[in-house]
């Protein structure tokens, strides 16, 4: 029963003041907006008290014939207003859902107080307010300062048609009027001769700030359109940030499973001293299409796999998964290395109307003979490395790419490796890398740097060889996708402990 | 990064590309030559200006082969180092008319 109570008491507590505030609080991407708005509107206020102090300047230097006193008070008061507004915006840096409805009243009642002082000299002041209110794209905002704006801009019109500057032309007197000059400014001269208050203040509404308020509309329609299509403006861009952001996230996430795919725990079979095995892929975009591949077929028969998918990035990276995995199950099949590329040659170019090819080379090393039998389809010569020799660009026959052409059949070639021979597969990114002057790296370069560490273990050896790469390239933007493999045969040292 | 010259007369196509043909470049080859392949029995491309090849730009000279064959006839002319040992290390030149 007291809880209850309790609870009511609570909800009776300011709910005008926080229903006002959830209604002006923008949402989190029209957030930004209202700030630089505020921004602009203290711009705005700080540009108005210069120019006022100017105009005070100058009309007591006697440069602007005002009367001084008439102007001086207003003037003061204005700038004292505009002084506290900015007081206020500083104080918050902008930032607080109040200050927004505060910049806007605040500006109409500073611009009518000095129209009620100039009245038809300072007709475009009533604009300004409504024009600002459209910065916050916000329709409802610009409609609420036009009603505004028309109200208040009636009451400094009707003040000022008897406390401001007289407007002469909407003062009538029936012909044969004289008036005398009293030495002073002739809006004098008109009172006194006759003109009355409620002649001056019907006349100044009709004449003077009815087609004023004709024009405002006018601006009004303008405003409320630049609010309304810059609102549109501030959605379509947050959506597309928003998608550009889920796009990216899911890259982020692909990259991932692209990089897990491939084999890249080293050392790779530690339990085995016949032979040592390395390899890299560095995609140029988030995906690439290049990838390498290795296992053991069997205990006696290692596979290993570079190849290179036409193209970079997503539609390449699929592409490159789908070619990875019935490369490897034609494999796991005891197959040959020609067979392995036809029966995958075969499988591709059943699906594929996009025509994407992959170039592959693909090597089954007998472990226990060193005897490598291997197939090329389309892809880049290996460099081979006898025992006592050094690197050399092994240029195999090969056939056409995977992917390019139904039935066609590839032909194994063999190399046999004595123990302390090396083998280096790559992709076209490695000579292909360019530096900033197109020019590029090149397959000597790329023997010279495999030769100045050919004495050591495959992962050395692509570590050298990418160091190359990026002292050629240096600050140039990464092209292709960069993919190395090397392999060192051991020969059969000792027993399997 | 690559412009293309184009002659048309009776069927017979010449186009020469000037630049490099990569991922960017390769589609506006493939515009073009999806623009005069319809009416074109003898297609030449003249690769006389092309610096370089990436397998973007193979593709597309691998389908519009393949089209080609269909046809009439397709042919590569003025083909530099650079192309020409990428033509034959991807096997290539056996499926291309290079002269």
């Amino acid at each position: 029963m007291n809880e209850s109570v309790k609870k009511n008491v609570n909800e009776k507590k300011p709910p005008l003041l926080a229903n006002l505030r959830r209604r002006l609080t923008a949402d989190e991407m029209f957030h930004e907006t209202e700030i630089q708005a505020n921004r602009l509107g203290a711009l705005i206020l700080i540009s108005s008290g210069v120019i006022l102090l100017v105009i005070l300047i100058l009309t007591a230097l006697g440069v602007f014939l005002l009367p001084l006193e008439s102007v001086f008070s207003p003037a003061v008061q204005a700038v004292a207003e505009i002084v506290i507004l900015l007081i206020f915006c500083r104080a918050v840096k902008y930032d607080a859902w109040w200050l927004k409805p505060l910049l806007l009243i605040g500006l109409v009642i500073v611009y009518a107080r000095l129209d009620s002082m100039l009245t038809h000299k300072a007709a475009i002041l009533m604009v300004i307010p409504v024009v600002f209110s459209s910065r916050y794209f916000s329709r409802r905002l610009t409609i609420f300062t036009s009603l505004l704006s028309t109200v208040v801009f009636a009451c400094s019109a009707y003040w000022g048609a008897t406390h401001g500057l007289i407007n002469l032309n909407i003062v009538t007197f029936p012909a044969g009027t004289v008036m005398t000059a009293t030495g002073g400014f002739l809006g004098e001269a008109i009172q006194n001769a006759g003109a009355t208050d409620e002649m001056l203040i019907a006349n100044t509404m009709m004449f003077d700030y009815l087609p004023k308020w004709l024009m405002f509309s006018v601006v009004s329609i303008i405003s409320c359109n630049i609010a309304r299509r810059g609102r549109n403006m501030v959605i379509t861009q947050h959506d597309k940030d928003v998608k550009s952001a889920r796009i990216e996230s899911e890259l982020n996430l692909a990259t991932s499973i692209q990089a897990d795919m491939l084999p890249n725990r080293f050392p790779a079979f530690p339990d085995r001293t016949e032979f040592d095995i390395c390899a890299t892929m560095n995609p140029a975009k988030e995906v690439g299409g290049d990838f390498y591949d290795f296992f053991l077929v069997d205990d006696d028969h290692l596979c290993m796999v570079v190849a290179d998918v036409s193209g970079k990035g997503i539609p390449a990276a699929l592409f490159m998964m789908a070619s990875k995995i019935i490369l490897a199950n034609n494999a796991m099949m005891g197959k040959s290395p020609a067979q392995i590329l036809s029966d995958t040659n075969a499988a591709i170019c059943a699906n594929n109307r996009e025509e994407m090819f992959v170039t592959v080379w693909l090597g089954i090393l007998e472990i226990s003979t060193g005897k490598l039998t291997a197939a090329s389809a389309g892809h880049e010569y290996p460099a081979v490395k006898r025992a006592d020799g050094s690197f050399e660009l092994f240029k195999d026959k090969h056939g056409f790419v995977i992917g390019g052409m139904r039935g066609l059949q590839y032909k194994d070639y063999e190399l046999t490796l004595e123990p302390g021979s090396k083998i280096f597969l790559y992709t076209d990114g490695v000579p292909e890398a360019t530096d900033a002057e197109n020019r590029m790296f090149g397959t000597e370069r790329m023997l010279e740097a495999l030769n100045s560490a050919s004495a050591a273990g495959p992962e050395q050896i692509l570590q050298s060889v990418r160091a190359a790469i990026d002292r050629f390239v240096k600050q140039a933007e990464q092209f292709d996708d960069l993919t190395m493999l090397c392999a060192e045969y051991k020969g059969m040292q000792g027993e399997k402990v | 990064m690559l412009t293309i010259g184009k002659t048309v007369e009776n069927g017979k196509a010449i186009l020469s590309p000037a630049g490099r043909l990569d991922t960017t470049t390769a589609t506006e080859l493939e515009g073009m030559i999806r623009e005069v392949l319809p009416d074109t029995r003898e297609l030449t491309l003249d690769f006389d200006k092309l610096e370089y090849i990436s397998s973007a730009g193979l593709r597309v000279l691998l389908s519009t082969q393949k089209i080609m064959n269909a046809q009439g006839e397709m042919k590569i002319i003025h083909v530099n180092e650079t192309v020409r040992e990428i033509f034959d290390i991807t096997g290539f030149s056996d499926i291309l008319t290079i002269e």
